[in-house]
């Protein structure tokens, strides 16, 4: 398989760092995003996710560095670049005042290429009036109905920032079945954006981790989770100092055994638990889920005196 | 577009209904109660005001609902231009208030004019136009407000002090108020894009917001000056409040009695009969003139200073007479049934009159019933029982009649330029025009004065003018006395010339000019755009002294360094670092202000200050 070209990529940032204060919220990041496929960005809060998603689309200036979006520089995107892309919030901001029907009339004369069919097949997942007010909808049928909206556009880019934050499972459920088995949503790209791992481990091609404004991965879920292994070592007596362990992720003592959830490490990961008093050691694979939380938890923050 | 504008009006259609009803209730009301044509100033006033909050609410509430950071990038990432999106939101709320503020004018006019024997010209058919502009000012000025930079969006409401404060007058009016909503309309256009917190761009959006944004730094400085002259006056140590005002101030000769002002004036005159006159004024009484008009009215106005003199009532008749600018004739009502009585012009044909006319009280020795009307230059007697007003006094064309007071047996006319003086006994016999005996010159400017007190001589009158009116600010002369004595030949003598001191320092009286010379001269502009100047407030002012130029040269010198180290800070291209260089020398401090209000400290400067002692 070959490279990308600049053009195929549908988001490039060049050492694009956004600072508030004395804060760095991106850092340098350099993030080419090809297109095509359903992208999954995670990181903890603040790792620069929103912000990232909104410099991208020109509504944050970036502090230095470059951002670009479809190709176009992220600062002076225009209304037809603005039709390319799909945004949906956590908050599914829509018109409260306004019908169903009247909302879809306004988007469908907004967007040139409006596909009445990929909404009607998405909001078909949802029981929502044309008649009813949208300050009526339930929050899983709002978050329906804009995804139904937004797909309706055609976009060449889907960004969905966190859109299932909030929704209990059904609702969850039904929003994620709505997505992948739209049609019109296998014929764009999607950047998924979600703190829920299993939505992340059922809809993502790739799996892009932001900690602290750094890229910190980018590759297919599973290659992820073949780098993370989960060590269990009976060590009668005190475990290895952790700074000693190498890439070490986490480290929890139950019932007597050691748990060692570890990255980048082979077989000779064994032989050095062994050499540290192990009498048994045994490795298992982990979930997604593990992984990124044991990923995240590594560098975050804790009190000076913990 | 059309669907955001229609979303929208949909949005608030409730709130505008249930404001155009209450609003038509208030306006029926007191459609009942008074005449809403004849209003004075301050009720006009009042209702602007209302019309201005209601609007402001409106663009408060509307802009800070979308300026949510999500709900922003939600109404802004679609295909359409930022303009046409505002200009979609904006029609909408001008659609709203010309329902909930202009549409109940409107009906109350159509009342007035169709059920009622009330005046209702032309002018008040401009009412809901006015109504409505001046909403949508305040509209507009409440979503800047939202939608600009945190740091300086209130200067849009410098255009709503502008609405307040204008001289414009009669359809004119709406123009100041056209072109005040228009560069509202520009500036929210402006601040109408993705990123709310980023400076105006282009030159154009600079000068947009910049100039109003240091207009507004400017008033802030003069209120910050009231704010100060509050705590003096306080401190008990105001001269306008001393118990005692300070000696040979303008304060001092405004607080005197009419006898002591006109000797404090002959107490410095050299002339041989001065003694003999002190004499005559301490044992006689001293008659102050006074002036009818609080201003001159102009045909057409939408409203005027004293709107109670443009009817009077007789209570012979029972009848009230409302003069019509369309007819330039007063149209009277029965007060009993409110029916139509007839229309009062000139002589016996009802001509039209030259001028708005306005009631001036009553004459001695005039019948009951019957009083006196000045329009122009001519002062006209209303017989009461003819309904007919006929012209006794005319001035020459050039002058302003402002008042009559009977002094003894004669009548004492003021105009914008002399003192007119008539034998009474003439005014109360025939219809004839009068002929007056003699003329004074007033010797200064109309505006400037404020006092005339007059005695009667054996051989002619002794007049003092007191020129104090505004000797407390920088458009009034320096404040004199003159007495000038009048003999039975009409010949005219300055007998005593008595300068009166500041009771205020330079830097006091010059407040409004030196924080900016520049912005004074703009200010004195926007006030006097389709101003007519009223002859009788036209004054004298000084030349600027040369210490207060020289400290406002120094204040605009200061401003230019100051502007050069803050340049420096700012990541500004080279010509925008000129043009604000060049800013702050002309203008001064309000654009120095201006300059750091616009563009904060950078990212990247708080960032070097803050590591600084870290990596020390």
């Amino acid at each position: 398989m070959t490279e990308p070209t600049p053009s195929e990529y549908v988001i490039q940032t060049e050492a694009l760092c956004k600072r508030y204060g004395a804060k760095l919220a991106l850092d340098h990041l350099d993030l080419r995003i090809a297109s095509g496929r359903i992208h999954a960005i995670v990181g903890a809060n603040g790792a620069g996710k929103s912000t990232l998603f909104r410099i991208l689309l020109g509504f944050l200036p970036p502090s230095s560095g470059r951002a670009s979006i479809l190709g176009r520089d992220s600062q002076h995107l225009t209304p037809t670049d603005r039709g390319r892309i799909g945004f949906v919030n956590e908050e599914h901001t829509l018109p409260n005042w306004m019908r169903v029907a009247a909302v879809t009339a306004m988007q469908r004369h907004h967007y040139p290429r409006w596909d009445q069919r990929a909404f009607d097949e998405v909001i078909g997942h949802y029981h929502v009036l044309p008649e009813q007010k949208v300050g009526q909808l339930s929050r899983g049928e709002r978050a329906g109905f804009n995804l139904a909206l937004t797909l309706a556009q055609r976009p060449e880019l889907l960004v969905l920032d966190e859109p299932t934050l909030g929704l209990d499972v059904v609702a969850k459920r039904a929003f994620l079945e709505s997505l992948l088995y739209s049609n019109a949503a296998g014929q764009c790209t999607v950047i998924y954006c979600s703190h829920q791992m299993e939505e992340v481990e059922r809809v993502a091609d790739n799996l892009i981790i932001l900690e602290r404004g750094h890229l910190m991965n980018m590759s297919a879920p599973d290659d992820f989770c073949a780098r993370v292994m989960h060590w269990v070592a009976d060590i009668p007596f005190a475990g290895p100092a952790p700074a000693s362990v190498p890439g070490l992720l986490q480290v929890q003592r139950i019932d007597g055994l050691h748990h060692y959830l570890v990255l980048d490490q082979d077989e000779d990961f064994a032989d050095f638990l062994k050499a540290s008093g192990a009498r048994s050691v045994q490795s298992m694979p982990v979930s997604l889920d593990r992984a990124v939380n044991g990923f995240l938890a590594k560098n975050h923050a804790v009190p000076a005196a913990a | 577009m059309r669907d955001l504008f229609k979303g929208e009006l949909l949005r608030f259609r409730g709130w505008a209904i249930a404001g155009a009803v209450l609003h038509l209730l208030v306006l029926g009301f007191l459609a009942r109660v008074v005449d809403l044509a004849q209003q004075p100033l301050l009720v006009y006033r009042v209702f602007g005001g209302v019309y201005v909050l209601a609007g402001l609410l409106l663009g408060l509430y509307q802009m800070g609902s979308y300026r949510r950071p999500n709900t922003w990038l939600n109404l802004l990432h679609r295909p359409l231009p930022g303009w046409r999106i505002a200009a979609s939101l904006l029609g909408a709320g001008a659609v709203l208030l010309a329902v909930a503020a202009a549409l109940p004018v409107l009906l109350i006019a159509g009342y007035q004019a169709g059920m009622t024997a009330r005046v209702v010209d032309l002018r008040h058919w401009l009412f809901p136009l006015a109504a409505l502009l001046i909403a949508t000012c305040g509209y507009l000025a409440g979503a800047y407000c939202m939608l600009g930079g945190r740091r300086h969006s209130t200067c849009a409401l410098v255009f709503l002090v502008l609405l307040a404060v204008s001289q414009a007058i009669g359809p004119r009016v709406l123009i100041v108020q056209a072109l005040a909503l228009l560069w509202l309309a520009a500036m929210v256009l402006v601040a109408f894009k993705p990123d709310l917190s980023a400076p105006p761009r282009s030159l154009a959006a600079t000068v947009i917001t910049a100039l109003p944004l240091q207009m507004g730094v400017y008033l802030l400085a003069l209120l910050l000056g009231f704010g100060m002259e509050m705590l003096w006056i306080m401190q008990g140590t105001h001269p306008n409040n001393m118990s005692v005002p300070p000696p040979g101030g303008h304060n001092e000769t405004e607080r005197m009695t009419a006898q002591q002002r006109m000797l404090a004036g002959l107490a410095v005159s050299r002339a041989p009969q001065a003694p003999l006159w002190r004499e005559q004024v301490a044992l006689s009484e001293v008659q102050p003139i006074g002036s009818q008009l609080a201003a001159t009215p102009v045909r057409n106005e939408l409203t005027h200073a004293a709107a109670a003199q443009m009817e009077f009532d007789d209570d012979e008749l029972r009848v009230r007479w409302v003069f019509s600018h369309d007819r330039m004739r007063f149209e009277g009502y029965r007060l009993t049934d409110g029916r139509r009585f007839g229309e009062l012009g000139v002589g016996t044909d009802d001509a039209a009159f030259p001028a708005p006319a306005q009631a001036a009280g009553s004459l001695p020795a005039l019948p009951r019933g019957d009083g006196a009307l000045i329009a122009g230059n001519t002062l006209y007697h209303y017989v009461s029982a003819s309904h007919q007003a006929l012209p006794r006094i005319r001035l020459p064309a050039s002058e302003i009649l402002a008042g009559v007071t009977p002094v003894g047996e004669s009548l004492v006319v003021l105009s914008d330029r002399a003192l007119y003086f008539f034998d009474g006994r003439d005014a109360a016999a025939g219809d004839a025009l009068l002929s007056p005996r003699q003329r004074l010159p007033i010797p200064g400017r109309s505006g400037d004065l404020r006092d005339i007190d007059l005695i009667e001589l054996v051989d002619g009158y002794l007049v003092s003018f007191s020129f104090t009116t505004y000797a407390h600010e920088l458009t009034g002369v320096a404040p004199y006395q003159s007495v000038l004595w009048l003999d039975d030949s009409g010949h005219v003598t300055e007998v005593a010339h008595r300068a009166i001191g500041y009771d205020y320092p330079a830097l006091y009286r010059y407040k409004a000019w030196w924080p900016s010379p520049a912005l004074y001269a703009l200010r004195v502009a926007a006030l006097g755009l389709f101003a007519v100047v009223d002859p009788l407030d036209v004054t004298a002012p000084p030349p600027i002294p040369r210490r207060v130029q020289l400290f406002a040269g120094a204040l605009m010198l200061l401003s230019l360094l100051a502007a050069i180290w803050l340049c420096r800070r700012r990541a500004l291209s080279t010509p925008a670092r000129l043009a604000w260089l060049l800013a702050c020398a002309v203008v001064g401090l309000p654009a120095l202000a201006s300059l750091w209000l616009l563009y904060p400290a950078g990212e990247y400067a708080t960032y070097r200050r803050r590591l600084r002692p870290a990596t020390a």
